[in-house]
C-alpha cells in the first residue's frame, strides 16, 4: 500500500523552475533516501510536500487524500537544531504531543517512552542550551517519533554532527525505524548516508529537478560501508550525481 | 620555557571586589581634596557631610517627608507610568509583530513618536493633565512605552522561522504559534525592553518632579537647588542612583529565575 503519492509535482520560483513534473510513490513503512547534487532543489521538495510552499500543478497525497497537517500526523527533522530553548528536554518530547491534543496521560507516557528509546531519560529535566549537538538532534528525533508520525520527513538532519556521531545517530534511526515501523523520507547529500539507511533512493538531477533515477537498495541490515556490495551501490549513485 | 599562566580578571569575585572598594575610595579621597578648596569647594560639600546628611535624611524629614517617603513617592509613580507603559507597550509590539494589518496600522504612527525624547512631551502633559499626579504618569508612561514596544516588536517579529516550521508541522495552528512559540521566543526581548525602559522611566520621574511637586527624589534635588544647599542636591542624586543599581538588580534576577534557559540571562 502506497503511504505518500507524488504526482507531477511542478513548482517555481519566478521565472525559476525548482521541481518540474516529479512523480513518485513511498510505501507504508519504506525509507526512502532522497538524494541530489547541492542546490537541486531537495529541500525546496520536502517543503512543497508539507505545505510550506504552495506548489505551482500535481498533487500529493498522504494516505489516498490530499496532505492536511492537522489531520496528518508529521514529523520534520531539519538540520538545524529546532528543540525549544525554553523548554527542557522532558516538555520539548512533549509539545508535539500537546498540540496533537494527547491526554496528559498519554502525552506523559509517550514521552517518556520516546526519551527512552533514544536514551535521554536521565536528561529529560536539562534544558537545550546544556546539551550538545547530538543530544539535540536526539531530542528532535525523540519529539519526532513519540507522535508516531504518517510520515517522517528528515532533511540532512546529521549534516552538522561529525562523522562518529553521524554513525551513532544513524544506527539509532535505524533502530527506531525498524522498532516503530514509520515511513520515512530522509533527505541527504550525502551518498554513503543514503546507501545506509535507506530501501529506495530517489537520484535527483541539476535544476529543474527531475528524478533521474530510482534505486532499490536490497542490502541486507545491518549494513557494512566496507562490503563490496555497499561500495558498488555507493559508486553507482555517486556516478549518477557526478557533477564534477 | 616558564610562562605565568594568564590570569582571568573576572574569574577573581575577591579581587573584582577589592578593585571595587578601590575605586570607591578613590572617588571619595578625590571628592574630598576638592571640596576642601577654591571655589568650586563652596557649592562641593565634602563626602563626609553628604553621607551623614543622607543617613540623617531616613530619620529627620526633609521638607514633609523622610527620605524613604520621598522614594516611596517616585518609585509609586514610576510603578504606575511604567506599568502603563507595560500595559500597552507589550500588547502594541505583539500585535505589530504577528499581524500585518497591525503593523500596516501602528507603524507609521508609532515611527513618528519612536524618535521623540520622553521629556518632549513635558508642555503637553501640563496642558492636558495639569500639575499634578497625572502629567507625571504620564510623561513616564510615553518614556518608557517606546523602548518596550520596540523590543517586544523585534522579539516575536524574529521568532526562530525553524521553531515556526517545526511547530507547524506537528499540526500546530496560529494561536498554538503564537501562544507557543511567539511568545517565548520574545520573552529575552521584553525583559531587555523592561530593563532599559525602567531606567528611562526613573529619569522621567525626577524630571516630572522637578517641574512640580512637593515630595519625591526629584523634588529633593530642586528644592536643594532653591536653597543652595548643595549637600541636599547630592543626598538626591545619591538616592536616585542607589535606587536604579536596586530596581536594575532586582529586574535581573527576576530575569535569570524566569528566563534560567536564556543564555543571555545566565
Amino acid at each position: 500500500m502506497n503511504k505518500v503519492e507524488v504526482r507531477n509535482l511542478t513548482k517555481s520560483f519566478g521565472d525559476l523552475l525548482v521541481l518540474d513534473d516529479v512523480s513518485f510513490d513511498v510505501k507504508d513503512g519504506e525509507f526512502l533516501a532522497i538524494v541530489g547534487p547541492t542546490g537541486c532543489g531537495k529541500t525546496t521538495f520536502l517543503n512543497s510536500l508539507t505545505q510550506i510552499y504552495d506548489i505551482d500543478s500535481g498533487s500529493i497525497l498522504l494516505n489516498g487524500e490530499p496532505v492536511n497537517l492537522k489531520k496528518h500526523s508529521l514529523a520534520y527533522i531539519m538540520q538545524e537544531y529546532s528543540t525549544m530553548s525554553w523548554l527542557n528536554v522532558r516538555q520539548n518530547v512533549q509539545f508535539g504531543l500537546e498540540i496533537k491534543g494527547f491526554s496528559r496521560k498519554e502525552v506523559r507516557e509517550k514521552a517518556e517512552r520516546a526519551l527512552e528509546l533514544v536514551g535521554l531519560t536521565q536528561f529529560r529535566d536539562y534544558y537545550p542550551n546544556q546539551l550538545s549537538a547530538s543530544m539535540l538532534q536526539r531530542v528532535a528525533i525523540a519529539r519526532a517519533f513519540a507522535v508516531q508520525p504518517d510520515l517522517l520527513l528528515m532533511d540532512e538532519p546529521y549534516g552538522q554532527l561529525d562523522l562518529e556521531l553521524r554513525f551513532k545517530l544513524e544506527d539509532e534511526l535505524l533502530n527506531l525505524w525498524r522498532k516503530l515501523g514509520t515511513t520515512v523520507i530522509f533527505i541527504t547529500h550525502n551518498i554513503e548516508e543514503a546507501v545506509y539507511l535507506s530501501e529506495r533512493i530517489l537520484v535527483l538531477s541539476n535544476k529543474p529537478t527531475a528524478i533521474k533515477e530510482t534505486i532499490e537498495n536490497r542490502l541486507p541490515y545491518p549494513r557494512s560501508v566496507t562490503s563490496e556490495a555497499f561500495v558498488e551501490l555507493r559508486n553507482r549513485v555517486t556516478a549518477l550525481i557526478k557533477w564534477w | 620555557m616558564n610562562r605565568k599562566k594568564k590570569r582571568s580578571f573576572a574569574g577573581s569575585r575577591t579581587e573584582a571586589l577589592v578593585y571595587g572598594i578601590l575605586s570607591l575610595v578613590i572617588l571619595l579621597a578625590v571628592w574630598h581634596l576638592v571640596s576642601l578648596g577654591g571655589r568650586i569647594g563652596k557649592f562641593f560639600p565634602s563626602p563626609f557631610l553628604v553621607i551623614r546628611d543622607f543617613a540623617n535624611a531616613f530619620v529627620h524629614a526633609i521638607g514633609r517627608n523622610t527620605m524613604l517617603e520621598h522614594i516611596f513617592f517616585s518609585l509609586r509613580r514610576v510603578l504606575v507610568g511604567f506599568g502603563l507603559g507595560v500595559v500597552v507597550g507589550i500588547p502594541l509590539g505583539l500585535v505589530m509583530a504577528c499581524s500585518k494589518a497591525g503593523r500596516a496600522f501602528f507603524m507609521p504612527l508609532f515611527s513618528i513618536v519612536r524618535p521623540i525624547p520622553g521629556l518632549a512631551w513635558i508642555p503637553l502633559a501640563i496642558l492636558w493633565f495639569g500639575l499634578g499626579e497625572q502629567s507625571k504618569y504620564f510623561l513616564i508612561c510615553m518614556t518608557a512605552l517606546v523602548g518596550i514596544t520596540m523590543q517586544t516588536f523585534f522579539g516575536a517579529l524574529y521568532a526562530d522561522p525553524v521553531l515556526i516550521g517545526a511547530a507547524r508541522m506537528l499540526g500546530a495552528g496560529k494561536f498554538q504559534l503564537f501562544v507557543h512559540i511567539i511568545l517565548p521566543s520574545a520573552i529575552p526581548n521584553i525583559f531587555a525592553g523592561l530593563q532599559g525602559s525602567f531606567a528611562g522611566a526613573w529619569c522621567a520621574v525626577i524630571a516630572a518632579e522637578m517641574i512640580r511637586s512637593d515630595e519625591g527624589t526629584g523634588w529633593i534635588i530642586f528644592n536643594g537647588m532653591n536653597y543652595a544647599n548643595t549637600a541636599q542636591v547630592i543626598v538626591g542624586m545619591v538616592a536616585i542612583g542607589l535606587v536604579g543599581l536596586i530596581a536594575s538588580t532586582l529586574l535581573k534576577a527576576l530575569e535569570r529565575r524566569l528566563c534560567a534557559w536564556n543564555i543571555q540571562g545566565k
